[in-house]
């Protein structure tokens, strides 16, 4: 499963067009479905296409600045500080590309698992942020971060499927 | 899956220059890292400014909500329309057994009105009746047809009433409309009328403008004649036909019928009734009883039979 640094791994792309669609539904779908449905509130797409595209590109460079843009996106539309999911999500990104190159993450298991460490890696972030930076921050809530990542892997799982009709190997 | 010999695996990770001075090496090694320290350092100053001097930031989320909103509008009206229509086609394959169960009430409650507005005809009847008889100077029971006799030329019907209610052979059958005919034969507890409309029949009658008296007896095709009026006297389609009360069955003054063709005969006019009561429709009838002795008196003392 551990690859070495050196040893050539493989790197797809997506169409930019799709990748902004699904970035832009992303967003969307994380405004507008937790007025249907209460329990999409456990659910983050932004963090979701976050992972998969920095797991697809294996480049840091590009998860830092795809979970920024997308983190910045989601803290505008949401009514805290313009920074929270930003530097959260570009952490995630960062750390998801740094270990795409360093494992073997192709099978189901691997990306289910790494979503789930991510989904709380991002949880622990926002908390630290919050907790270090606002004056009252909101209370840690294991329980809801342990649903978040059951919920998360699971969407994940589905979501990545649909996402790799369309990757191509460069 | 993953197989580091396939021709698709393109490009090293991580490729580390081995070459140059020691800053750009670090630069060149840690590329990424010194990214990601940078991003977070900006967002972190640009947190600091939100925190302490415009929380807010109105101007950026005011363009950020621009450009979602009507993404956000079209999503909404989208989804908004995916789930009218699954409500729609979700109706539609309820509506085929909605309509049958639908359908079957429907039934059901055309049945009650039916229902209801028989009990409310019969209500209206009885009432009707319990009026007239009220109005009678002589006593009366009331008793409902139940069956008629068999027989194509047989017009005759069968009344729930009896010898048990004082039920005895010619006594007059009347309804509010006029008269029906007289018992002929009486069982314990139901009695035989034969209809006016038989030819069997006959009542004492005269004719309500002229005074000119008659006997009717049946015909055929439901009507009557009116016998013995000699071809000298006037009679016109239309006029009235009541009992005479001389055949000392049917009280005086009842309806018989109206006079529908007449035409003079070698002796007496030809002269056809039609009768006052619809005897197809029959349902309930009085059944005149024979006023007692003292009753009699009472009666000719008022000047009615």
């Amino acid at each position: 499963m551990v690859t070495s640094a050196s040893r050539p791994v493989p790197v797809y792309s997506i169409h930019p067009a799709i990748m902004v669609v699904a970035a832009l539904l992303a967003l969307l779908l994380q405004t507008f479905l937790p007025l249907k449905f209460p329990l999409a509130r456990l659910m983050d797409f932004p963090l979701l296409i976050t992972i998969y595209f920095a797991l697809l590109r294996r480049n840091k460079v590009f998860g830092i600045g795809l979970g920024t843009m997308l983190g910045l996106l989601q803290d505008t539309l949401s009514h805290g500080y313009i920074g929270i999911f930003g530097i959260a999500k570009a952490i995630v990104g960062y750390l998801v590309a740094f270990a795409s190159t360093k494992f073997e993450l192709e099978s189901l298991m691997a990306r289910t698992l790494l979503t789930a460490l991510f989904v709380l890696v991002h949880s622990l972030c926002l908390a630290a942020l919050q907790r270090t930076l606002l004056e009252s921050p909101p209370p840690f809530q294991p329980l809801a971060v342990a649903s978040g990542i059951l919920v998360n892997a699971a969407l994940g799982l589905i979501l990545f499927q649909i996402l790799d009709r369309f990757r191509r190997t460069v | 899956m993953f197989d580091p010999n396939s021709p698709e695996l393109t490009r090293p990770v991580e490729a580390v220059p081995r070459e140059g001075p020691d800053v750009p090496a670090f630069v060149s090694r840690h590329g990424s890292f010194l990214v990601l320290v940078s991003v977070v350092i900006a967002q972190l100053l640009l947190l600091s400014f939100q925190i302490t001097r415009n929380p807010n930031v109105r101007l950026i989320r005011y363009w950020a909500v621009t450009v979602f909103d009507p993404f956000e509008r079209s999503l909404r009206g989208l989804l908004d329309a995916s789930a009218g229509t699954y409500s729609t086609y979700r109706n539609l394959r309820h509506a085929e057994q909605e309509n049958q169960e639908l359908h079957v009430r429907l039934v059901a409650a055309q049945a009650q009105i039916q229902q209801l507005s028989e009990q409310a005809a019969e209500t209206a009847r009885l009432r009707n009746l319990l009026q007239f008889k009220s109005q009678l100077p002589y006593q009366t029971v009331a008793a409902e047809v139940i069956a008629s006799s068999p027989g194509e030329n047989s017009n005759a019907i069968f009344v729930d009433k009896g010898t048990d209610a004082g039920l005895a052979t010619d006594l007059a059958v009347i309804t509010p409309e006029g008269v029906v005919g007289k018992v002929l034969t009486v069982f314990p507890h139901s009695a035989q009328v034969l209809l006016l409309t038989d030819t069997s029949s006959g009542v004492g009658a005269t004719l309500a403008q002229t005074r000119v008296q008659g006997i009717v007896k049946g015909a055929s095709g439901g009507l009557c004649n009116l016998h013995y009026v000699m071809n000298e006297e006037s009679v016109k389609p239309g006029e009235a036909v009541i009992t005479s009360g001389l055949d000392q069955i049917f009280p005086k003054g009842l309806p018989v019928g109206t006079v529908v063709k007449a035409g003079d005969g070698n002796i007496y006019k030809e002269i056809g009734l039609k009768p006052a009561v619809d005897l197809n429709r029959l349902e309930m009838v009085l059944v005149v009883l024979k006023p007692t002795s003292s009753q009699q008196q009472a009666l000719n003392l008022h000047g009615r039979p």
